[in-house]
């Protein structure tokens, strides 16, 4: 038997959209076998297939050598398919051990010491330390997102299906990850493998598959290709750069942020120019959220100063930074970025709401005025500003929530994992936006834990770790160990 | 076209449910039909639409009030003591009532912002609190025989128009312009659409929900004075067990349990739905208790279309994706 799971002409229709396009593929037994294309190309569509959550129109799917027209969800379970989808699939009130043995019986009662022993086990194979008793809502994004993959890989599993995975996890935690991902193909199991991040693909997988548009590209052998050609075959076209870098940093100061602590943050001093993009790197808790969070007001400081201009500003609340000319653009843009019910105009015209009402009543002209200009200069696809965000795509709902800030006329903004989750076109239009602001002299702070989409766009780059400045590099000077080295420190 | 239309229907269900009831009680006995039981069916209702209306404030920024039925009784009760007891001028006594519940509302603001637990729980508490102020201070006592001036809230017409019907319309176009019209009313939403992005957004989260348990706070004053006028006297008994009417017209009405969605014109059919069903159902000849039955299966029945119509949504919307 050549392949474990094979997919034939599978075509996937929805009112208007074709989703799947007389799609094959075939999946090689003990292979890591990535799956890439832009947001809309039909991946999730092609999961849910091989999952059995939804129902091809047409085509067989040969599973070990047997043939269906489609899968249910307990068939694939029973053949040892598990997936590990983008948003987490967890218990929150419940126990790391217990999440992970959810739906699992042993014997008549619960046992808490199995299931805790099961859990511990898994966590020693991953060289993870995870208290198997923490409630799930107590564990960072990074621990929750491996509590998921244990959960999969207790089960008999031969295929694991991976959407995303390392989207919540930093740099280090990726590689834990990979060596897990190692240990699993070890035993045999057929990985596949989704990630925006080229650079993943080339280190874990064997062969990649590009989508577009629902319909099959190409299976290459990641050892027989390159970035460009994976690129060029995903989104049909030449892509002019990866990062469209200009330097418009100029000498005036736009934020000086000095001493401040809080938020697990102590003593953290820095100068952005204006026009300038200064990235900050560091690991998952280092501390460059909630530092965003503290010169944004958000978060109560315990000490520090804010001066924007040379002058320094009282800021107590998400109030007084936007009326000082600082604007965030959150890490999380559903839970904290947008409104996703309600309308794209709505959402675009919301931070500066006060400046376009007059004696308390909203100014709607004005309003709409506001939000179709945002819409043209970010280009929001959408047919209409009446539509709720909730129906655009991840891309199209970042640049809302983009839109959103630049429409309070910001001279700071922080960038808080801007292209997290979205695919590479829109990422590339919101690197050509970051350059445009700069070229205007809006100063720009970026947080990613994206370190080459760091290395690419910054003028500078501060590290942090534990919540304290361990480095600073210039331009000329950026060099990813040396990053890591700075991040790691404790 | 087509499509429209389906999006107009749904849109206003809860309205073609008014009419089709209003039709059905009207084809089984005329009587329904008349002038005069429309008349009734509002004036009985204009107090609930009232604080029906300062409820869905609190509930569109993601809220909850229990504490509605007891800050009636707490208001009507200093109201009707300052007239009757102190012999305070009407006038007076009207805005030291509307104080009172004011002053009730920012009391549930205040704890709730403070102790950052769920309006739920906080009302839970305060209601309770309110309750035995009440009953203290009135002793458990009635208070009869306020005057007719007073009564004339309650009781009386402007140009053959009983006036608490244009005392709700009023509330009804203020609530409705504050909601849709000022940044105030987008900013409610917003809280209850998703607080933490309206946090970021620049909001100052508490604040709004002060002010939003206070707006209510007055709405229910106001409703409470209307009851007590109408019914010319006030107990510590008159109100409670109204904040449970009000919820159930503001979730037939649409208004969302999670907040953040929700419009005054549906509150109010929401309220007249329930009026109808009562009015209705007593002039067909059945009494009270079936009333409860119908008005429980008719809130069900409303949601769980509702959820229906959502679930279709969600499936079509995904679909697309």
């Amino acid at each position: 038997m050549e392949y474990i799971l094979s997919l034939r002409n599978i075509t996937k229709r929805y009112p208007g959209v074709i989703a799947l396009n007389q799609l094959s593929v075939d999946f090689k037994p003990g292979e890591v076998h990535a799956l890439l294309g832009e947001n809309g190309a039909g991946k999730s569509t092609l999961i849910k297939v091989i999952s059995g959550a939804i129902s091809p129109d047409e085509g067989e799917i040969i599973w070990e050598g047997k043939s269906y027209s489609k899968m249910t969800p307990k068939i694939s379970k029973m053949n040892g398919i598990e997936v590990i989808y983008q948003e987490f699939n967890l218990v929150d009130t419940l126990s790391a051990a217990e999440n992970i043995c959810l739906g699992e019986k042993y014997g008549k009662f619960v046992d808490f010491s199995i299931m805790e022993k099961k859990a511990a086990e898994i966590f020693k194979q991953f060289k993870i330390d995870i208290d198997p008793k923490a409630k799930v809502e107590r564990l960072t994004s990074a621990h929750r997102q491996i509590v998921e993959i244990s959960k999969a890989i207790s089960r008999e599993c031969k295929l694991l299906i991976m959407d995303e995975p390392s989207a919540p996890l930093t740099v280090n935690e990726v590689d834990c990850m990979f060596d897990i991902v190692r240990t699993l193909k070890k035993k045999g199991i057929t990985i596949i493998y989704i990630s925006h991040r080229m650079e993943e693909i080339f280190t874990i997988a064997d062969r990649v598959t590009v989508m577009r548009d629902g319909g099959f590209v190409k299976t290459l052998s990641v050892a027989d290709t390159n970035r460009e050609e994976l690129i060029n075959l995903m989104v049909g076209r030449e892509l002019k750069e990866n990062y469209p870098k200009t330097v418009n940093a100029n000498q005036e100061e736009a934020l000086r942020v000095e001493h401040m602590t809080g938020n697990g943050d102590t003593d953290i001093s820095f100068s952005l120019r204006k026009g300038e993009i200064l990235g900050f790197a560091g690991l998952v808790g280092a501390g460059r959220t909630e530092l965003a969070r503290l010169i944004y007001g958000a978060d109560k400081r315990e000490s520090g100063k804010i001066y924007v201009d040379g002058t320094q500003v009282q800021i107590h609340s998400t109030t007084d930074a936007i009326e000082n000319g600082i604007g965030l653009i959150p890490e999380d843009r559903k839970n904290q970025g947008c409104f996703l019910e309600k309308g794209i105009g709505w959402n675009i015209a919301f931070n500066n709401l006060k400046n376009l009402s007059k004696s308390g009543i909203v100014n709607k002209a004005k309003a709409k005025a506001v939000a179709e200009e945002y819409r043209d200069l970010l280009q929001i696809k959408t047919p209409s500003l009446e539509q709720d965000v909730k129906n655009l795509s991840g891309g199209n709902q970042q640049k809302v929530v983009i839109a959103k800030t630049l429409a309070t006329n910001s001279k700071v903004i922080i960038f808080d994992e801007p292209t997290r989750g979205i695919d590479v076109g829109a990422k590339q239009e919101i690197y050509e936006l970051m350059n445009n602001l700069s070229k205007k002299g809006i100063g720009i702070i970026m947080i990613s834990s994206d370190m080459e989409e760091l290395l690419g766009m910054a003028d500078r780059i501060i590290v942090l770790s534990e919540g304290k400045m361990t480095g600073e590099l210039q331009g000329g000077e950026f060099d990813q160990t040396e990053i890591l080295k700075l991040a790691s420190i404790s | 076209m087509k499509d429209k239309i389906i999006g107009y229907i749904k849109k206003f269900t809860i309205l073609l449910v008014l009419f089709a009831l209003i039709i059905l009680f009207g084809l089984i006995n005329p009587v329904f039909f008349t002038w005069q039981n429309f008349m009734n069916i509002l004036t009985q209702q204009a107090y609930v639409i009232i604080a029906a209306i300062g409820l869905s404030f609190i509930m569109i920024g993601g809220g909850m009030d229990l504490s509605v039925g007891y800050q009636m009784s707490l208001v009507g009760i200093i109201t009707a003591m300052c007239m009757m007891w102190y012999n305070l001028p009407i006038w007076l006594s009207i805005m030291i009532g509307m104080i009172t519940g004011v002053i009730l509302g920012l009391c549930n603001g205040l704890a709730a912002v403070k102790l950052k637990v769920h309006p739920l729980i906080i009302t839970l508490g305060t209601m309770t609190v309110y309750q035995g102020i009440s009953y203290i201070i009135s002793n458990s006592n009635t208070i009869f025989g306020l005057p007719d001036a007073f009564k004339f809230i309650g009781q009386g017409y402007v140009f053959g128009i009983p006036f608490c019907i244009i005392l709700a319309v009023i509330v009804a176009a203020i609530a409705s312009f504050i909601l849709n019209k000022t940044y105030f009313g987008r900013y409610v939403y917003a809280i209850g659409s998703n607080e933490d992005a309206a946090h970021l957004a620049g909001v100052n989260t508490s604040r709004i929900k002060l002010f939003v348990f206070m707006i209510c706070g007055a709405f229910v004053a106001l409703s409470s004075i209307i009851l007590i006028a109408r019914a010319g006297s006030a107990t510590s008994a008159t109100g409670p067990g109204t904040e449970f009417t009000c919820m159930t017209a503001a979730v037939l009405g649409g208004i969302s349990f999670k907040g953040g969605s929700g419009k005054v014109w549906g509150v109010i059919t929401g309220v007249l739905i329930l009026g109808v069903l009562s009015s209705g159902m007593q002039i067909i000849g059945l009494g009270t208790y079936p009333q409860y039955i119908a008005k429980g299966l008719v809130l069900l029945a409303a949601v769980g279309f509702d959820n229906y119509q959502k679930e279709v949504h969600v499936k079509k919307d995904k679909k697309i994706a």
